[in-house]
């Protein structure tokens, strides 16, 4: 899909999809629609949906940002405290590492 | 006549070598660092004859009898696809496509990550591994099947190829998979080139219909589809794209537009991978809303596309090499791979049809394995026992 050919309506449309799509645990989405529609929504000669898709773009670079921090966090939670948890965190693991023989 | 011989130029043959590089690239890495896909321990289900130890006859009839049956279902399900297509069951199509992408989005993805994990000893916990999965997935089916950034789409295209691809190095028997590459160059050749071929008739429907070519069967290097819009101008003249989708010199700057319904039917080959091996260029198919059209359609390029089977072929080729472990087969196989493609770009440009993509790039490929395993290698070596450095 090529932003440059699609009128403001459809775009406005497109922002507005990814940035609902995103609540279904969906932080790829979100990171995309900022991605995506960064441009649009601050680089453009300004038009009528412009704030609206610069509002979805922030909330959706927020959304993306903190699920970023949420898991890694999570991920560094388990990971240091796996071997305290004992069998409830291995039955959790998918890989659990192997050591140096 | 000057404009055909210049049709194609560095740009669209390196906007070819990019994916299909990444591709080979990332079979390459996997094939070489994750044992699990060289390990023989299971068989695709077309492929019964399997005898690890035989001997060479018994090898030879098996690979063959097994590679014909792998070609039997490819050309049973390129018929079904085309008769779905002619009696007009997109619904059929989209759900057969939505299915096998989300099977490589899902499954094999999921195994591929396992597999990758557990070579690196990386370690993961489920709930992250369910969020990603999840992630990856919805995304890659959003961008496939609905839309996306063209960049997303082409990156998932490519990978969905690379997994294909190294799903079949894992279950086709050592042979079978050489066997496999040669018919299915000739059988490309057929479906593509002979009047009655499928291939030959899917393209002409398509054309018929003025219907883009099942995009997400298709990598394309620029957009394939377009959005409908509400236009502001009316007059739009909808431009027969004019022959086959295959390799066609459009006219970019052509007073028409080409404004077809976005229709969708992402015919992605399934598991089964008919090999729609083509290598087409687009019909022209930008809308030009923008009222500065006159430089706008200059610039609009003119893309090129290649099914995603010669993306899976190509990398069969190249990862089925590398697994023996010998760098110099790899290298000579991808480049021969690789040289391959502007040779097709060249053909597609006198013949101005479709042209099939498989057969020069993998006889090539075939022919450059054999060769430097055979006695580029054996030379090498030699070499390097005495030091002798060339």
């Amino acid at each position: 899909m090529d932003l440059t050919r699609t009128n403001n309506k459809t775009k406005l449309a497109m922002c507005r999809k990814y940035y609902f799509g995103g609540f279904a645990f969906l932080p790829f989405l979100w990171c995309i629609n900022a991605i995506w529609f960064f441009k649009e929504a601050f680089t453009m000669p300004p038009y009528p949906q412009q704030a609206k898709i610069k509002q979805y773009v922030i909330r959706s670079a927020i959304g993306a940002v903190l699920w970023l921090a949420v898991i890694i966090a999570w991920i560094v939670i388990f990971q240091v405290n796996r071997a305290a948890w004992g069998a409830t965190a291995d039955s959790m693991s998918f890989i659990i590492p192997k050591g140096i023989p | 006549m000057d404009d055909d011989t210049l049709l194609y130029g560095a740009k669209h043959v390196i906007m070819l070598f990019v994916p299909v590089t990444l591709c080979m690239a990332v079979v390459v890495a996997t094939i070489s660092s994750v044992t699990f896909y060289t390990v023989k321990d299971a068989y695709l289900f077309y492929t019964p004859f399997h005898d690890e130890d035989a001997s060479t006859g018994t090898m030879a009839w098996q690979s063959v009898a097994n590679a014909l049956i792998l070609l039997c279902v490819i050309v049973v399900m390129t018929v079904v696809l085309i008769l779905l297509y002619k009696y007009r069951c997109y619904k059929v199509i989209s759900g057969w496509l939505l299915m096998s992408t989300l099977l490589l989005l899902s499954f094999f993805s999921y195994m591929y990550l396992g597999e990758v994990l557990r070579a690196y000893n990386v370690p993961m916990d489920y709930i992250t591994l369910t969020l990603f999965m999840w992630n990856f997935g919805v995304v890659g089916i959003i961008c496939i099947h609905w839309k996306g950034p063209l960049l997303l789409q082409q990156a998932y295209l490519v990978v969905i190829s690379a997994l294909m691809a190294l799903v079949f190095i894992k279950y086709m028997p050592d042979w079978t998979t050489w066997v496999v590459l040669a018919m299915i160059s000739i059988w490309d050749l057929i479906a593509v080139l002979c009047p009655m071929g499928p291939l030959r008739v899917l393209i002409n429907i398509a054309q018929e219909r003025d219907e883009p070519l099942f995009p997400a069967l298709i990598y394309s290097s620029t957009m394939v589809w377009t959005v409908v819009e509400e236009n502001k101008d009316a007059d739009h003249v909808p431009v027969p794209g004019e022959e086959d989708g295959g390799f066609v010199a459009q006219d970019n700057s052509a007073e028409a537009t080409n404004q077809r319904s976005q229709r969708r039917e992402q015919v992605r080959q399934n598991a089964s991978n008919t090999p729609d091996v083509r290598v087409v260029t687009p019909r022209s198919n930008q809308e030009d809303t923008a009222e500065d059209d006159e430089s706008q359609r200059e610039e609009a390029e003119r893309g090129v596309k290649l099914g995603l089977g010669d993306f899976i072929f190509y990398s069969v080729l190249v990862g089925k090499a590398s697994s023996y472990g010998d760098w110099n087969t790899t290298l000579a196989c991808f480049v021969a791979i690789l040289i391959a493609c502007p040779f097709t770009l060249l053909l597609l440009a006198i013949s101005r049809k479709a042209l099939p993509a498989l057969p020069v790039s993998i006889g090539v490929g075939l022919l450059f394995y054999f060769t430097t395993r055979q006695f580029v290698k054996p030379f090498m070596d030699a070499c390097a026992v005495h030091q002798v450095f060339i």
